[in-house]
C-alpha cells in the first residue's frame, strides 16, 4: 500500500527544548494508527507538525500524498486533504451547527449554499444528531459537540483525519459515543491517526499502535504486539501505569 | 479610553482642593480684587509685552481705574465670547476687549459710557487682488465670533455675496488664515486692524466699514461697580487721560467731538429689564431666534461624527491586525502610531493639521481638518480595542479555521471579527461617544459646529440660553448611548451572550 503521510527526521524545537527527536514515520492509505504515550510525550506536537499547525524544524521533512507541508501555497491542499479533530473541539460559537460545518467547504471549494447544507446534514445524520442542526454549538452536550467536530472534518472530504485525543474533554458517559463513531469511521477506510489515552479503543480500532516517549517513537506495532507483548521496558512502564490506575 | 482611574480623580480633587483653600486664604487677606476678563492679543487693547505682561490701551485705562478705586485688580485672559456670560455669572467684574455697545447686550449686561468711536473694517493681503468688499462675491470671509463684525457680516452676508463666514476666536489665528490664503479677508475692528498691520507690509486695511461702534467696559446687569466706574471714566476724560491713551497707542490725539475726548451719557436699555434666572438662561425668545443656528451646528457635528467614527473603525481595524499579525517592523512602526496619537492631545493635533500643513502646501477645511485629526486618535484608540478583542479569542478558534484550510481573510471575516466584535461593542460605543464629544474642540479652527454656533448666537444675543440649549441637545444625543453602553457592559458581564 502507497504511503499517505511520511515523516523523515522530523525534529521540533521550542527555544532550547526539545519536543521532538528525529521522527520518522510513514502512514499508508487507508491504515488507522493509534498513538499513546506519557503526557508531554510529543504526541499532539508530531500531530500538529502533520498539518502545520506547529513549524517543524527545517532538518526534517513531511509529505502529505507526495506534497511537501510546509508556508505556500501547497499549505493549501495539505490542509484540505488532512482534517483535524481537538481535544477541546473548538466549533464556531457564533454559528449554528449547520453554519460549522458548511463554512469551509463554501468558503475553500466554492461549494453552493444549497449543496453544503445537504452534505452538512448528511454528516449530521452519519454522527448521529440530525436534530440540533440549527442550534448553536454551547446549547450541545460535549460529545454532542464532538461529534459536530468530526462531521465539520469530513465536510472537507480529507483523506486523511487526525484526533487529538478527542475524548479527553469529555465526560465518562459521553466518551463511548464519541468513539463510536470514529470507529465507524475507521470502517469506512479513511486514514486516520488518533492520540488516544483509550486503551480498549486502540485495541479495537488500531491497524498500528505507536508508543511515543521524550519526542522519539519507542516501539510501534500491532495492538496486540503492543499491548500483550510489548518488548521495551519503558512501554510496559507505561502500560502497567495506565491499565492499574 | 479615556476612563480616569480612582487614583486619578483623587489625585485631581485633592489638587482642586489646594487650589481653592489657597484663593480662599488669598482672598481673608483683605478686599477682593476687581477681576478684569480680557481677550489678550486682541492689540492695541490688551496683549502681551515680550516679557509676557499685560500692555494696552484698555489695560493701562482699567489699571488707572483701579488704582483711583484704590482697589487690586487682578487681568485674566478669556476668550471675546465668552466674556459676556463671565460677567453675567460675575466670575468677572469688568470685560474689556473693545467691546461694542448694542441694544441686544444691553438687555442682559450694563456698560459704562464709551470711550472710542470704532468702525468695521476689511483687511487683505496685498496683491490678493481684493481691494475693496465687493471683490469678496463667492469668496470666504473671517470674522471673529459673535463680534460686531460678525454680525455686520452676517446682514450684509447676501448683499456681498459672502459665499461664507468663517468663525475665529480672535486676531491671530484670523489672519493666519488670511496669510494663508483659505480666506479672502478678515472683517474686524479698524483700530485694532490699523495697529496691527502698521509693521506689515504685506497687509492692508483696504476699506472702512461704517457700523459707528462705540466701546466701553462691559461689567454685570446688578453690578455695584458700573456709577462708580463711570464717574471716574468721566473725571478721566475731563483730564485728558483717556486722549492722552490714545495718542499713546496710536500715535495721534482722538478727533475733537468723539467719545475719547467728550463726556457722554452712560447708555441705558430701552425696556428697563432686571436680571432674572428664567430670562438669562432659559430664554425662550432667544432660544427661537437662535435654535436654527444650532440645529445647523448640529448637523454639521452629526456629519463630522459620523464621518470620523466610521474613518476611525477602519483605521483601526487595519492598524490592529498590522500589528498582530504584520512583520516585525511594521509592528513596531504602528505599535509607535498607536502610542503617539493616544498621547498627544487632540487639540494640539487639530491645531497643527490645520494652522501648521499649510505651510507644506497641504491646506484642509476646517471640516477636513477636524476629521482628520478625530480620525487619526480615534483609530489609535479603536486599534486598541480591536486587538483586545481579537486576543480575547482562544487560540483554538484560529486553529481549527487553519485546520480546515480557510486561508487568513475567510479566517478573520467568517470566525474570528464576528466574535471580536461582540467583545468590542461596548469600548467601540464609548469610543464613538468621546468622538462626538471631541467633535466641539473643532470650534477651535473656525468649524460651525453646534458649540460654535452655540458660542457665537450667545456672544450676537448677549444671552448664554443658546449654550444651554446647546448642552441639552449633546446630553439628549449622548445619553441614550452611555445608558445603552452601561447595560450592555452588564449584559456582557453577567455572562449572557
Ligand atoms: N508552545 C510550546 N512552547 C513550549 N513548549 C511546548 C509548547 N507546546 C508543547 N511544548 C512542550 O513540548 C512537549 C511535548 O508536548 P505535547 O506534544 O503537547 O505532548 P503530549 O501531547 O504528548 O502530551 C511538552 O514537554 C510540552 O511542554
Ligand atoms: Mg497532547
Amino acid at each position: 500500500m502507497a504511503s499517505l503521510i511520511k515523516l523523515e527526521n522530523v525534529t521540533k524545537h521550542y527555544g532550547d527544548f526539545k519536543a521532538l527527536d528525529g521522527i520518522n514515520l510513514e502512514i499508508a492509505e487507508g491504515e488507522v494508527v493509534c498513538v499513546i504515550g506519557p503526557s508531554g510525550s510529543g504526541k499532539s506536537t508530531m500531530i500538529r507538525c502533520i498539518n502545520l499547525l506547529e513549524q517543524y524544524d527545517k532538518t526534517g521533512s513531511i509529505t502529505v500524498d507526495g506534497v511537501l507541508v510546509q508556508k505556500g501555497s501547497n499549505l493549501k491542499t495539505v490542509r484540505a486533504e488532512v482534517g483535524m479533530v481537538f481535544q477541546s473541539f473548538n466549533l464556531f460559537p457564533h454559528l449554528t451547527i449547520l453554519k460549522n460545518i458548511m463554512l469551509a467547504p463554501m468558503r475553500t471549494k466554492g461549494i453552493f449554499k444549497a449543496d453544503a447544507e445537504i452534505k452538512a446534514r448528511e454528516l449530521l445524520a452519519k454522527v448521529g444528531i440530525s436534530e440540533q442542526a440549527d442550534k448553536y454549538p454551547t446549547q450541545l452536550s460535549g460529545g454532542q459537540q464532538q461529534r459536530v467536530a468530526i462531521a465539520r472534518a469530513l465536510a472537507m472530504e480529507p483523506k486523511a483525519l487526525l484526533f487529538d485525543e478527542p475524548t479527553s474533554a469529555l465526560d465518562p458517559e459521553m466518551v463511548g459515543e464519541v468513539l463510536d463513531v470514529i470507529k465507524k469511521l475507521a470502517e469506512t477506510g479513511v486514514t486516520m491517526v488518533v492520540v488516544t489515552h483509550e486503551m480498549g479503543f486502540a485495541r479495537q480500532v488500531a491497524d498500528r499502535v505507536i508508543f511515543m516517549d521524550e519526542g522519539n517513537i519507542v516501539e510501534q506495532g500491532t495492538p496486540r504486539e503492543i499491548f500483550d507483548n510489548p518488548k521495551e521496558k519503558r512501554t510496559r512502564n507505561f502500560l502497567r501505569a495506565v491499565l492499574n490506575h | 479610553m479615556y476612563k480616569p482611574s480612582v487614583i486619578k480623580q483623587f489625585l485631581i480633587s485633592a489638587l482642586l482642593w489646594m487650589v481653592w483653600s489657597g484663593i480662599a486664604a488669598a482672598q481673608t487677606d483683605g478686599e477682593d480684587p476687581i477681576i478684569v476678563g480680557a481677550n489678550i492679543g486682541n492689540v492695541p487693547w490688551e496683549f502681551q509685552d515680550t516679557d509676557g505682561a499685560f500692555i494696552g490701551f484698555e489695560i493701562d485705562l482699567v489699571t488707572e481705574i483701579g488704582a483711583r478705586l484704590n482697589q487690586d485688580l487682578e487681568i485674566i485672559n478669556v476668550p471675546f465670547n465668552g466674556l459676556f456670560a463671565a460677567v453675567q455669572s460675575g466670575r468677572i467684574d469688568i470685560a474689556i476687549s473693545s467691546i461694542g455697545i448694542t441694544e441686544k447686550r444691553l438687555q442682559s449686561v450694563s456698560f459704562t459710557q464709551p470711550y472710542y468711536d470704532s468702525d468695521q473694517s476689511l483687511t487683505t493681503v496685498v496683491g490678493s487682488g481684493i481691494t475693496n468688499l465687493n471683490d469678496l462675491r463667492g469668496q470666504v470671509v473671517a470674522v471673529d465670533t459673535g463680534s460686531t463684525g460678525d454680525m455686520w457680516a452676517t446682514e450684509n452676508q447676501e448683499k456681498y455675496g459672502f459665499s461664507e463666514i468663517r468663525r475665529y476666536e480672535g486676531l491671530a489665528p484670523a489672519m493666519l488664515d488670511v496669510v494663508i490664503g483659505r480666506v479672502k479677508g478678515y472683517i474686524s475692528d479698524i483700530p485694532a486692524l490699523l495697529y496691527y498691520v502698521k509693521d506689515k507690509p504685506n497687509l492692508a486695511v483696504v476699506e472702512r466699514i461704517p457700523t459707528g461702534g462705540q466701546y466701553a467696559l462691559m461689567l454685570g446687569k446688578s453690578s455695584s461697580l458700573t456709577n462708580d466706574v463711570n464717574e471716574i471714566i468721566t473725571d478721566l476724560k475731563q483730564e485728558g487721560f483717556i486722549n492722552q491713551l490714545h495718542e499713546k497707542w496710536f500715535g495721534a490725539p482722538a478727533d475733537v467731538g468723539t467719545s475719547t475726548v467728550d463726556v457722554v451719557p452712560m447708555p441705558r436699555p430701552s425696556s428697563g429689564l432686571i436680571f432674572n434666572f428664567v430670562e438669562t438662561f432659559l430664554n425662550m425668545d432667544v432660544f427661537m431666534q437662535t435654535y436654527p443656528m444650532l440645529i445647523a451646528g448640529l448637523f454639521t457635528t452629526i456629519q463630522l461624527g459620523a464621518l470620523a467614527i466610521v474613518a476611525g473603525l477602519v483605521l483601526g481595524l487595519c492598524l490592529a491586525l498590522v500589528r498582530l499579525y504584520a512583520n516585525r517592523i511594521l509592528q513596531i512602526i504602528v505599535k509607535a502610531y498607536i502610542d503617539v496619537f493616544r498621547s498627544i492631545p487632540l487639540l494640539v493635533l487639530l491645531i497643527i493639521i490645520f494652522y501648521a500643513l499649510p505651510f507644506v502646501g497641504l491646506s484642509l477645511s476646517p471640516f477636513y481638518a477636524a476629521a482628520v485629526a478625530l480620525t487619526l486618535v480615534s483609530g489609535a484608540y479603536t486599534a486598541e480595542i480591536f486587538r483586545a478583542g481579537i486576543e480575547a479569542i482562544p487560540k483554538g478558534q484560529f486553529e481549527a479555521s487553519q485546520a480546515l484550510g480557510l486561508g487568513y481573510v475567510h479566517m478573520m471575516r467568517d470566525v474570528i471579527l464576528p466574535q471580536a466584535i461582540k467583545i468590542v461593542i461596548p469600548p467601540l460605543t464609548n469610543n464613538c461617544i468621546n468622538v462626538i464629544k471631541d467633535t466641539a474642540l473643532a470650534s477651535v479652527v473656525a468649524m460651525p459646529d453646534l458649540l460654535k454656533q452655540a458660542t457665537q448666537a450667545q456672544a450676537v444675543a448677549a444671552n448664554p440660553t443658546p449654550l444651554i440649549a446647546a448642552a441639552v441637545i449633546y446630553l439628549m444625543f449622548l445619553l441614550p448611548l452611555v445608558l445603552w453602553v452601561s447595560r450592555l457592559e452588564t449584559k456582557f458581564k453577567t455572562g449572557d451572550r
